[in-house]
């Protein structure tokens, strides 16, 4: 396979230039075709094998199980997209979640529910992004912190008890199906698709690609850096609060505090850097991430139809992101050498 | 008039970077910036992009007295800066990277790619350039094309004033000609240039105007035509170019390193020579030729895979970097920022580096007062120049950072030192300092390996210059022996018969 004229590609030399390949780097860099073709072969194969897995209920158990992971997944994707990461949605997803459920059983309605969540979560992403843009330090320490922080938060709040008795004014957001797929599939549908349009068209949403690729750089074109990287971290935390009402609304009426959202930030970054974007930044979309998640629920979801120790699927995934993390660096060292 | 600067005053880190400068650009000129390292060349351009503001002083554009804030003020009065090391966005692609942070938008505010990518193959066709690059991704592309697309992200942003940063620094003879065509065609439109270069035959190559700057002040502005080389180098270092400390033809003492058919495949093959106490020992070859596989083969980095390395008489085999310093062999790497330096350190701690079981009592405390003195006796000896031994290491000039670079390799005391390319990229009086120094170290009695593509610079140098081509030893001459034409004849080929048998 030719590689690109990389040494002395002038203007001459031009002319000479390969048309379009379709060789390995090619296939590595349509990540979403890869992961759709992984897909078509495991859910074909399954499907064969165990009938059970092809039906419509085994397909919607995959997405709502998936649901939460990948409407995080898409704030996610924005945030690694700019060179950064949060490891800090898993306990506050469990802030999110408290706090809703104990509105809940104060009688709140679900007008009252979603406008808690969604505050909550964005005032967590708010202090985020805050302390990352205003401080320049970098997001994993500021978010690992508030990892925890966050986690005695929710224990505090409901002294260290479960709650229970929780009403189930929120249950169509976890269990309820619209045309057939869950609701909150279509939510992380929905999310995604604006997340789409806002990073392929809006300028803004370009420069979280210019960001992620040279911050310096993205700085004396002109990109506002502040504002794009407290943007990240903020809609991040309002998509957490969106994904703890799908987490009320699957729970049932206990939420056992302090299990909540414990291992969620290791999911969401496995389904973003599966689907395809970069962990060093400035490459990647929300359709990949969708397609990771789904991907990560099935692979889960195959094992206990296959009924194989659950222990095998993180095994399964560990591998899957070391091999797709490993893809992207060689890819980036060929081009550097 | 495009642009005047007048009395323009800037201290840097306690230096004083520039002395009431006036420089002016009229339109459609191509003026070069010369002066050594640590003139203000640098300073004076990011002034003018922006990126840096004045003390004292003011800056007129078209007539009007401006200030220039922000690299974003800069583009608007038309100012673009193309830097040594393009600053691109390496995933987006071409047309991307030419518009961001001015995305072409449509009456919903939505990025119009479609004209984007019309508007870039126009400009990439203007300059000559295949309109094709537009839909590649930048970082697949050349360092070159990526200057080049660059150009065209100025010329999008109307741009009437372009500013190069040591451009060609980085590129071939032929990327280089294709940028002064862009440069050309650029000013029959009446785009105004600022070229900054070390290269004085590229200069007088392109350049209408010359300005000289010294000491951060300006030497002289003049017409080309009205200068020589001679004059430019002379007005750079503000005194006349001695033709170099003469050096005796050394005599020949005790054997140091004895290297027998040394080989490693497609890098170089069967190489043999010795290097005495005290004698410089220069290889000379153009680039691709292996004189710097060979250094780093004797330095453990890339080992060799046959052959044999006598020091002092004892034969040793060095796989590793370490085994070579255990040996008493030093290495002043070619790229002194990635390989040599830690820019954000002190002097002290960079000379320090690799040298602690030196400075540390029982190998494992370090001393810190020891650390510093030692710096600061060498910072002496080898005329360092910076405000302390605690001065970080990035903000000194090219020439200073290598001589602290040089430091750290002479405190273990080696037998043996290889310096490659030890004055790239420093100014000319630095590298009269380095080549002193140079000198020194052999009058020491170390015995001196020198690689230098520069061949005034290897004649110089050499007690006994060796000429490699295509991974062979070719020949070998004694200080004086040879007109450097013959020398350089036989590094490139061709001519009296040397047809590549590998010997003289």
């Amino acid at each position: 396979m030719a590689t690109p004229n990389r040494t002395h590609a002038l203007p001459g030399a031009f002319a000479d230039l390969l048309p379009p390949r379709f060789g390995l780097r090619e296939v590595l860099d349509a990540r979403e075709a890869s992961i759709v073709a992984v897909l078509v072969v495991m859910a074909t194969a399954l499907s064969i094998a165990y009938p059970q897995f092809r039906t419509l209920d085994n397909v919607n158990n995959i997405l709502l199980a998936v649901a939460q992971v990948a409407i995080v997944g898409v704030g996610m994707t924005m945030v690694i997209i700019t060179g950064g990461i949060d490891v800090s949605v898993g306990s506050a997803l469990s802030v999110c979640a408290v706090v809703v459920g104990m509105r809940l059983q104060d009688g709140a309605g679900v007008l009252e529910a979603i406008v808690v969540a969604i505050a909550v979560g964005t005032a967590i992403g708010l202090v985020n992004g805050l302390l990352i843009g205003l401080g320049r330090v970098h997001s994993i320490i500021i978010t690992f912190g508030m990892l925890n922080i966050l986690r005695v938060v929710s224990f505090k709040l409901t002294g260290g008890k479960w709650l229970s008795g929780v009403p189930n004014t929120v249950n169509y957001f976890g269990s309820g199906t619209l045309l057939k797929l869950p609701f909150a599939w279509w939510i992380a549908m929905a999310m995604a698709a604006v997340a789409w349009y806002y990073m392929r068209r809006r300028p803004t949403g370009r420069h979280l690609y210019a960001l992620g690729g040279n911050p310096e750089t993205a700085r004396l074109a002109g990109v506002g850096v502040l504002k794009r990287t407290i943007f990240v971290y903020t809609i991040t935390g309002t998509l957490v609060g969106v994904a703890s009402l799908v987490f009320v609304g699957g729970a049932g009426s206990v939420i056992q505090t302090a299990q909540v959202g414990i291992g969620f930030e290791l999911d969401v970054i496995a389904a973003v850097v599966i689907g395809g974007t970069s962990i060093l930044g400035g490459k990647g979309s929300v359709i990949g991430t969708l397609l990771g998640a789904i991907l990560v629920g099935t692979i889960r979801n195959a094992l206990v139809v296959v009924n194989v120790n659950s222990l095998y699927s993180n095994l399964i995934l560990g591998c899957l992101i070391l091999l797709t993390v490993a893809l992207d660096l060689l890819r980036r060292r060929g081009r550097l050498a | 008039m495009l642009l005047s600067l007048r009395g323009i005053d800037k201290h840097y880190f306690g230096v004083h970077a520039l002395r009431g400068v006036d420089f002016d650009v009229r339109e459609g000129e191509v003026h070069a910036l010369v002066g050594e390292n640590g003139a203000g060349k640098s300073t004076l351009i990011k002034i003018i992009a922006g990126a840096e503001q004045p003390d004292v002083g003011e800056i007129v554009v078209e007539g009007e007295q401006v200030t220039i804030h922000s690299t974003q003020d800069a583009f608007r009065l038309g100012v673009a800066t193309v830097y040594q090391e393009p600053q691109i966005f390496p995933d987006l692609s071409v047309t991307e990277n030419v518009f961001l942070g001015r995305e072409l938008r449509d009456r919903f505010g939505n990025v119009e790619r479609g004209d984007q990518r019309r508007r870039v193959r126009e400009l990439l066709s203007s300059l000559h350039l295949d309109p094709g690059l537009a839909g590649r991704r930048m970082g697949d592309l050349s360092l070159a094309e990526q200057q080049l697309v660059l150009i065209c992200k100025a010329l999008a942003q109307e741009a009437r004033l372009i500013i190069y940063d040591e451009p060609s620094a980085i590129l071939t003879q032929r990327e280089a000609d294709t940028l002064f065509g862009v440069i050309r065609r650029l000013q029959e439109r009446g785009v105004a240039t600022i070229y900054i270069s070390h290269r004085l035959e590229e200069v007088f190559e392109i350049a209408d105007r010359v300005t000289i700057m010294k000491d951060g002040q300006v030497v002289a502005t003049q017409l080309r035509s009205q200068l020589t080389v001679g004059q430019v180098v002379e007005l750079m270092a503000g005194r006349k170019l001695h033709a170099g400390v003469a050096r005796e033809a050394h005599e020949q003492e005790q054997v140091m390193l004895s290297v027998r058919g040394l080989s490693r495949p497609g890098h170089f093959e069967d190489v043999s020579f010795d290097v005495h106490r005290g004698e410089i020992v220069g290889f000379f070859g153009l680039i691709g030729s292996g004189a710097t596989d060979i250094a780093l083969a004797l330095f453990g980095i890339e080992p060799a895979e046959q052959g044999t390395v006598e020091l002092n008489g004892s034969r040793v085999s060095i796989g590793k970097p370490s085994e070579a310093v255990e040996h008493g062999i030093a290495l002043l790497p070619k790229d002194r920022k990635t390989q040599g330096l830690f820019l954000p350190l002190t002097v002290a701690d960079n000379i320090a580096a690799g040298n602690y079981p030196l400075l540390s009592r029982l190998r494992t405390l370090i001393l810190r007062t020891q650390e510093r003195n030692l710096a600061k006796r060498l910072m002496k000896a080898l005329a360092v120049k910076a405000p302390g031994a605690t001065t970080k290491v990035g903000n000194l000039s090219g020439g200073n950072q290598q001589k602290v670079l040089l430091a750290r390799q002479l405190v273990g005391r080696p037998k043996v030192v290889i310096l490659d390319e030890p004055t790239r990229g420093v100014d000319v009086q630095a590298k009269e300092e380095i080549h002193r120094l140079i000198f020194e170290l052999a009058d020491g009695g170390t015995a001196v390996i020198v690689i230098s593509s520069e061949l005034p610079e290897a004649v110089r140098l050499a007690d006994r210059l060796i000429v490699v081509r295509s991974g062979r030893i070719h020949s070998e001459y004694a200080r004086g022996e040879a007109e450097t034409a013959a020398i350089l004849q036989a590094s490139i080929g061709g001519g009296d018969g040397a047809g590549g048998n590998g010997d003289s």
